[in-house]
């Protein structure tokens, strides 16, 4: 997953996806449409000029021989398609892509909960307490009730209940996730389906305002909305436009001069001028600009993030700070336990032993590893809480954030496992000391950036499990190129700063967030914000939702809470936290496109001056023809069409994006202009000859 | 602040600008001539009064004012195009014929036929200066090929042995100054003076130097094609540049930070009272709204002034020649023109404009406008360098600021300038006598010339160094008395990029990186070198129009040869063709030689400067921000190509900053191509042009390109003295001017309100090789594609076409 390439999931093919595509290029022919694109739109007002000046030709008041005018002018229509068929093209294909996650927006029945319905914990409402209606009605902040079986009509927060989803419509993940009312997994979304138990869910957008609503306006072409720096580029391609007109349309006063004073050859045609407008307007960039930004959309719902704005992936080309979240992102989802450390006489297997029991009730990953730790290294067989024998008569104590301890109560033995500072103060307030031999146990593993979690018995301690990160393989190169492209990590944890330390050591992130709170998120963020950087985050929690909406580019997670979806302006559905790479990757990806094709496009046109301006003014100053280094025969023709041809060529490269590995901005300055600014240069002179060439051998 | 109307903005300003207009005029146009007359009165009495020569006791011309000759018992100088007499030195003008018209072939055949007639025996080919006519037409001096070559006929004539006349003419070749400047040469008026010494027995012949220089044989010594004599002095200029702009650079980034230095304890008390006295609080910000009002409402004095000022010259003191009111049209035009920089002259000064006017009128407008542009610029780099503000500096404070670093250069280039031979005196013309008295047009005898005076130096200075190059003469620095030796004429090419070289140190001091600064001047010069380059080559090569007439281009010892054509002897090709290109790449305008002469590829080298967008270097303040410009384009496009929004000297790039960046490079291209078309499709616009063929059709191109970019220099045949012509320059200039810069403040506003993005591996470097090179090519690709289709009608159709096999149209 190191380059964006080999990540990327084969294209479907999409049945009548060209021939669709041929059919709405003809329909966006209509002016009012093209005027959104302007570059276009003035090609198109040149073809029709030089299609009147054809029809002239035709009745024989031609300003030059018909043929020519309406070859020129043919090729100026083809054009305009080639640009109207790529984007064509990408919206084809992002509306594919979109109508597969709409399908799951299909209309379904609905149990809207009446107005006077009153939740109660734990009760399921009647039949009576809902009414059938289609999901489309339903609006914001409406509840609806949905039980097994059912598949959830619209995006929603949890009020009540626990059950278990099938997400796979959306995540291509088949084993079940749980939904519950509260805490960080309390969204669902439409188009799921309830395996188990029932839900009362309140809606959480207006019928098509919802995220994928979103999505979907932003991939049709018609109400996409551009985004700033598309909107920048726009202006200087607009400018770069305006100046070609002005050079047009001034030339045709200074040939008519030049004739004069010479006494020799005719005026330029208009045919020839608007020829030579097209040319040198920048329509291979123009043409292809909004296919360029419906794909980088479309390259974001391949790998299955949904976005409601484009500005978000633009930001995420420019981010240089990313806050990842240390668990899941940076190591391997949990801690495990991987070493018993006995203090003050006890034998390990003792310590084992307690241990295990402490964690027999507890369903966190760390518990389960404890449990299995014991198991494979001391042989212990696992236990059941509340089973008869030596276990029977358990009381499991939960952890509190009070306490910052779990453990179980049997009759006399009370076992509590938790942070040092917890623990040791639960042994001084049962009057014990805390022996120095413990506080170097706890030291020892802190210091190794471990957590020391301290088992103690009736105030007494036993002595520590080291519970340690696991950090994930391959995510120091991912840092590595980050640091390459210029991005900033920092890593983000719950943890103390000693830990935190260890582990940001060995992931090798450039700087980290220990004892991280909401609060502190929030200000680190604004702190880097204020330092003019742009930063990127993911989060799940509620508590996370005012980083997000703070940060510049905020990756939820699908499986996240409603307020943190809400907040983001990214949501990643296969909830995966080092999606954010790839959505940087994608964002860079998109801009290079843009770059690299506009340089291109520019840099065309010092070759179409060679083929076109000796042709134009050869008729009053013959020595000009010394210019047409290329020696062609049918120069402003030919290089019509490679100006229209080259617009198909570059539709693949549009659509899939300029090839994109880490470099530092220098390198990836000196290969695109190497690439795209000197090729851009020599590409159309040799395109230009063998286009000349061809039309020599049809007899042109 | 933000909320407040235009109108009240402006009511605000009214006072400011009127009180400050009046201070600095006071200051610049009285006290600042006065100290300068004064100094040189004492100083240089010599020099500061027309260098006149007293020989035999009596004033017998000056010493930098050629005469004409056409007796054959003297030695004969240039040709002259002056009118109605050749060599009227009260109407200096050159002859603006291009190297393609057949009049100039027709007029050097006629003189070759001139020369042959008067001496059938000599067979040798003829040195090109003898057979052109100078810039100024006032040229004193010849070549010592073109002296040599004259040696039989005058010592057949007067009956004196060519020895005896080679062993006088060697007396008098004046080297190159200080054995590096300009071109050995002779002076016709002295040679002759002495000739009849000669011949009266006064003197006695010299005796010949042991070791001559200047031998007839042995090719100079070439390197890389060009005389080594030419590269020191291309180098010594360049070196200077470099060298010099770093002090410079400094000392401006100081003064604009506040920081202490040599002058600031004159200069902040100056400036102090001056802000005090017009109610101005220095420490009072604008945002870039009340900036660009008050920089508008300061422009009403300047242009208003002016042009009331030429409209009643006649009543006003200091008019020595009782020159009359200047018409409505002109004074508009010349009042706009000095206002924005531009210093386009559409007059005859000499004939046109009094003392008064050009001392309180045009000269303050040559520190002002410079002044103006300095102020956007500094405006425009606080924008880079503050972060998330509103407000780019006080208006008036910064203009303050930037008169006061130009009075101190400048009173050091007129006192150099004056040791030279420049005139600065408030008499009025002084008449001597005709050694050789000729027949003008309507066949009376012209017995006197008249040497035009006046206050000169000071404005010269000025005209140079903020980069004005509106001339105190027709001729500009062409005329023997703006630009009086070699010497004088490195220094003015110098002064004229000195400023917008140091610029950009001052750039990159104020912005706090030096590489930054360096970075631009470099990408400057790998635009001016190879232009440089190829205007010299174009200019050396001479003009192959004149070949088969029998006529010696080629660069040796005793000539610079090349296409002499609209050039002075003193200064010879190279150091022609450099001023030609500074003062292009520089919105200068100042010409030392007549460009509409220049060879086709030179010339398109000079109109290309232009059209670059007067950012190589550029005007004073107004080249750097518009360079900054350029730089933002080249860096959206960069930074897009590297994948992220780009930003600049930390400042990110967004729609914002590309509409006010398009529409800054926009208007001038526009406005070039749009009147130039009016003026083509027009009878109005057509009966200006002097030159036939493509030639013609540059002129009209060079006149709005040098207009549109507030350049002022001209291929000069262009008869732009006309209701269209002065309506239509003015309005290209005003546009051209002030669009450019609301734009520009408007840019700044937005620049200010943005944080600094640190740097680092993600950033694309603003100065390292790479991005120098991409702003190169983006600065050069706008240019090329907005103008080759028009370039290729003018300068390109002509030099193909002479390349093809000479003249086109005979």
């Amino acid at each position: 997953m190191s380059d964006v390439e080999n990540s990327r999931k084969g294209i479907p093919a999409i049945p009548g996806l060209y021939k669709r595509a041929v059919v709405d290029a003809l329909i966006k022919l209509d002016p009012r449409t093209l005027i959104h694109n302007p570059v276009m739109f003035t090609v198109e007002v040149g073809s029709a000029i030089t299609t009147l000046l054809y029809l002239q030709a035709l009745v024989g008041a031609g300003e030059a021989p018909a043929g020519f005018i309406g070859a020129i002018s043919a090729w100026l229509w083809f054009t305009v398609l080639f640009a109207n068929f790529a984007e064509a093209l990408a919206e084809g294909r992002g509306k594919a892509q979109a109508e597969s996650l709409r399908k799951m927006r299909q209309d379904t029945i609905a149990k809207r909960l009446r107005d006077r319905y009153k939740i109660t914990k734990g009760s399921e409402p009647q039949d009576t307490d809902f009414e059938q209606v289609s999901s489309s009605v339903l609006h914001k902040s409406d509840l609806f009730y949905v039980k097994a079986g059912d598949t959830i009509p619209v995006d929603g927060e949890i009020l009540e209940g626990i059950a278990s989803v099938n997400e796979s419509a959306i995540t291509g993940e088949s084993a079940p996730v749980i939904r519950e009312s509260g805490g960080d997994r309390s969204a669902v979304t439409g188009g799921t389906v309830i395996l188990s138990d029932w839900l009362i869910v309140c809606v959480s957008a207006n019928p098509g305002e919802g995220f994928l609503d979103r999505m979907i306006c932003l991939i049709e072409g018609a109400k996409r909305q551009k985004t700033p720096n598309e909107i920048a580029l726009n202006i200087l391609l607009l400018g770069l436009t305006s100046i070609f007109i002005v050079v047009a349309a001034t030339l045709s006063a200074f040939s008519a001069y030049s004739v004069q004073s010479a006494g020799a050859g005719t005026t330029v045609s208009i045919t020839v001028l608007v020829a030579l407008f097209v040319c040198l307007a920048p329509t291979t960039i123009g043409g292809l600009l909004s296919a360029i930004g419906i794909a980088g959309m479309d390259r974001l719902i391949q790998r299955n993030v949904i976005t409601t704005s484009g500005r978000a992936i633009e930001a995420a080309g420019d981010v240089d700070v990313l806050l990842l979240d240390k668990t899941g992102t940076i190591t391997l989802g949990n801690r495990q336990a991987v070493e018993f450390i006995p203090v003050d006489g006890t034998t390990i297997e003792e310590l084992a032993g307690i241990a295990q029991l402490a964690s027999l009730a507890d369903e966190t990953p760390e518990g389960r590893s404890i449990v299995v730790l014991a198991k494979e290294k001391y042989s212990l067989r696992g236990r059941t809480v509340g089973a008869s024998g030596p276990e029977a008569g358990m009381q499991f104590v939960p952890f509190s954030s009070q306490t910052r301890m779990s453990g179980v109560d049997q009759g006399e033995l009370h076992i509590r496992k938790g942070a040092a500072d917890a623990i040791f103060r639960y042994i001084e307030s049962s009057g014990n000391a805390v022996s120095d031999e413990l506080r170097q146990a706890v030291a020892t593993i802190s210091q190794a950036g471990g957590t020391p979690l301290v088992v103690a018995q009736n105030g007494k301690a036993l002595g520590v499990i080291h519970l340690k990160d696991i950090v994930k393989g391959g995510i120091k190169d991912r840092f590595v190129q980050l640091r390459k492209m210029g991005i900033k990590t920092v890593m983000i944890t719950g943890d103390n700063r000693l830990t935190a330390a260890t582990i940001a050591a060995e992931a090798g992130v450039d700087d980290f967030l220990a004892e991280a709170t909401p609060e502190s998120k929030l200000k680190l963020i604004r702190e880097y914000q204020a330092g003019g950087r742009m930063v990127a985050m993911t989060g799940d929690g509620t508590n996370d939702a005012p980083a997000l909406a703070q940060a510049d580019v905020a990756v939820a997670m699908n499986t996240g809470t409603q307020p943190a979806r809400e907040a983001a302006n990214m949501i990643d559905l296969d909830s995966n936290p080092t999606k954010l790479i790839e959505i940087v990757e994608i964002g860079k990806q998109l801009l290079m496109t843009r770059g690299a094709l506009t340089t291109f496009s520019i840099a065309n046109d010092i070759a179409k001056y060679f083929a076109i301006i000796p042709v134009a003014f050869a008729s009053t100053y013959p020595s000009l023809a010394a210019l047409n280094i290329l020696g062609l025969h049918n120069g402003i023709l030919a290089a019509v069409i490679f100006n229209a041809l080259i617009i198909v060529a570059l539709i693949p490269l549009a659509l899939r994006g300029v090839k994109y590995r880490a470099m530092s901005a220098e390198e990836a300055l000196r290969t695109n202009i190497l690439i795209y600014g000197a090729g851009g240069l020599i590409a159309p002179f040799i395109g230009i000859k063998i286009i000349d060439m061809l039309l020599i051998f049809l007899g042109v | 602040m933000a909320t407040e109307s235009i109108g009240s903005l402006i009511k605000k300003q009214a006072k400011p600008a009127a009180l400050i207009f009046f201070l600095l005029t006071l200051c610049l146009g009285i006290v600042y001539p006065l100290v300068v007359t004064g100094i040189a009165q004492v100083v240089f009495p010599v020099q500061a009064n027309g260098d006149l020569i007293i020989h035999n006791g009596t004033v017998a011309g000056s010493s930098q004012i050629g005469q004409p000759f056409s007796s054959p018992q003297y030695f004969w100088g240039r040709l002259s195009a002056t009118s109605p007499v050749p060599y009227n030195a009260g109407a200096s003008s050159g002859s603006n014929l291009g190297p393609n018209n057949p009049a100039l072939v027709q007029q050097v055949k006629f003189r070759v036929d001139a020369l042959h007639a008067a001496d059938p025996g000599n067979t040798q080919e003829i040195p090109v200066d003898l057979v052109t006519a100078s810039g100024s037409g006032l040229d004193p001096d010849i070549s010592v090929a073109a002296a040599y070559y004259q040696v039989p006929r005058v010592a057949r004539e007067r009956n004196l042995t060519e020895s005896d006349v080679s062993a006088l003419v060697a007396a008098q070749i004046e080297p190159r100054q200080f054995g590096i400047f300009g071109e050995p040469r002779v002076n016709v008026l002295s040679l002759n003076l002495a000739l009849d010494d000669m011949s009266a027995h006064r003197i006695s012949v010299p005796q010949s130097t042991g070791s001559n220089a200047y031998s007839l044989n042995g090719p100079p010594d070439q390197v890389f094609g060009m005389r080594m004599a030419d590269w020191i002095q291309v180098l010594l200029f360049i070196g200077l540049v470099a060298l010099l702009c770093v002090p410079l650079g400094s000392w401006m980034a100081k003064v604009f930070t506040g920081k202490p230095n040599f002058f600031s304890p004159v200069f902040d008390r100056i400036e102090q009272k001056i802000l005090a006295i017009s109610g101005v609080d220095s420490g009072e910000e604008m945002d870039w709204k009340q900036f660009a009002v008050a920089v508008m409402v300061f422009t009403i004095p300047c242009i208003a002034v002016v042009f009331f000022l030429e409209l009643l010259q006649q009543h006003l003191p200091l008019n020595p020649a009782g020159l009359g009111a200047v018409p409505w049209d002109l004074s508009l035009n010349t009042a706009v023109s000095f206002a924005t920089n531009t210093n386009w002259q559409a007059y005859v000064p000499e004939v046109t404009m009094s003392y008064f006017t050009q001392m309180v009128g045009l000269a303050v407008q040559n520190f002002l406008s410079a002044a103006v542009a300095l102020a956007v610029l500094v405006a425009l780099i606080y924008a880079f360098t503050r972060k998330s503000g509103t407000t780019i500096g006080n208006f008036w404070s910064l203009l303050v600021k930037s008169t006061l670093i130009l009075i101190p250069i400048c009173l050091v280039l007129s006192l150099v300038f004056v040791s030279q031979g420049m005139p600065q005196t408030f008499s009025g013309a002084v008449t001597v006598p005709l050694l050789d008295p000729v027949k003008d047009s309507t066949g009376a005898l012209v017995t006197n010339q008249t040497i035009p005076l006046g206050p000169v130096a000071s404005q010269v200075a000025i005209k140079h160094l903020g980069t004005n190059g509106g001339g105190f003469y027709n001729a500009n620095s062409a005329h023997p008395l703006e630009n009086p030796t070699p010497f004088s004429n490195f220094v003015e090419t110098f002064a004229i990029i000195i400023i917008p070289a140091a610029l950009c140190l001052m750039f990159g001091g104020m912005i706090g990186s030096r590489r930054k600064g360096v970075a631009l001047i470099l990408a400057m010069s790998l635009i001016f070198l190879p232009l440089l380059g190829l205007a010299i080559w174009s200019e050396e090569a001479g003009n192959p129009v004149l070949a088969p007439l029998g006529i010696d281009q080629t660069p040796s010892h005793l000539q610079s040869g090349g296409n002499m054509e609209g050039k002075e002897v003193r200064f010879g090709i190279v150091p022609s063709a450099l001023f030609a290109v500074v003062t292009t790449v520089t919105s200068c305008g100042a010409v030392n030689a007549m460009h509409d002469s220049f060879m086709p590829l030179a010339g398109g080298v000079m109109l290309f400067d232009m059209q670059l967008g007067e950012v190589v270097f550029g005007g004073v303040g107004s080249g750097l921000y518009g360079m900054l410009v350029f730089a933002i384009i080249a860096m959206f496009i960069a930074g897009l190509m590297v994948g992220r929004t780009p930003e600049l000297y930390g400042k990110k790039i967004e729609q914002y900053e590309m509409k006010m960046a398009t529409i800054i490079i926009l208007i001038p291209i526009i406005l070039i191509l749009a009147f130039t078309s009016l003026a083509v499709l027009t009878t109005a616009g057509q009966s200006g042009v002097f030159n036939p063929g493509p030639h013609g059709f540059s002129e009209i191109l060079y006149a709005y390109t040098s207009a549109a970019q507030n350049n002022g220099s001209a291929f000069a045949g262009l008869s732009a003295d006309s209701l269209f012509y002065n309506i239509t320059t003015a309005i290209a200039m005003l546009i051209g001017r002030y669009a450019v810069i609301v734009l520009t403040l408007a840019l700044a506003g937005s620049l200010v309100a943005k944080k600094i993005v640190p740097s680092g591996e993600g950033t694309l470097s603003d100065h390292r090789p790479l991005f120098i090179l991409w702003l190169v090519f983006v600065i050069i690709v706008i240019g090329a594609l907005s103008f080759l289709p028009a370039l290729s009608l003018g300068p390109i159709a002509e030099y193909m076409g002479m390349a093809a096999g000479g003249l086109i149209h005979v």
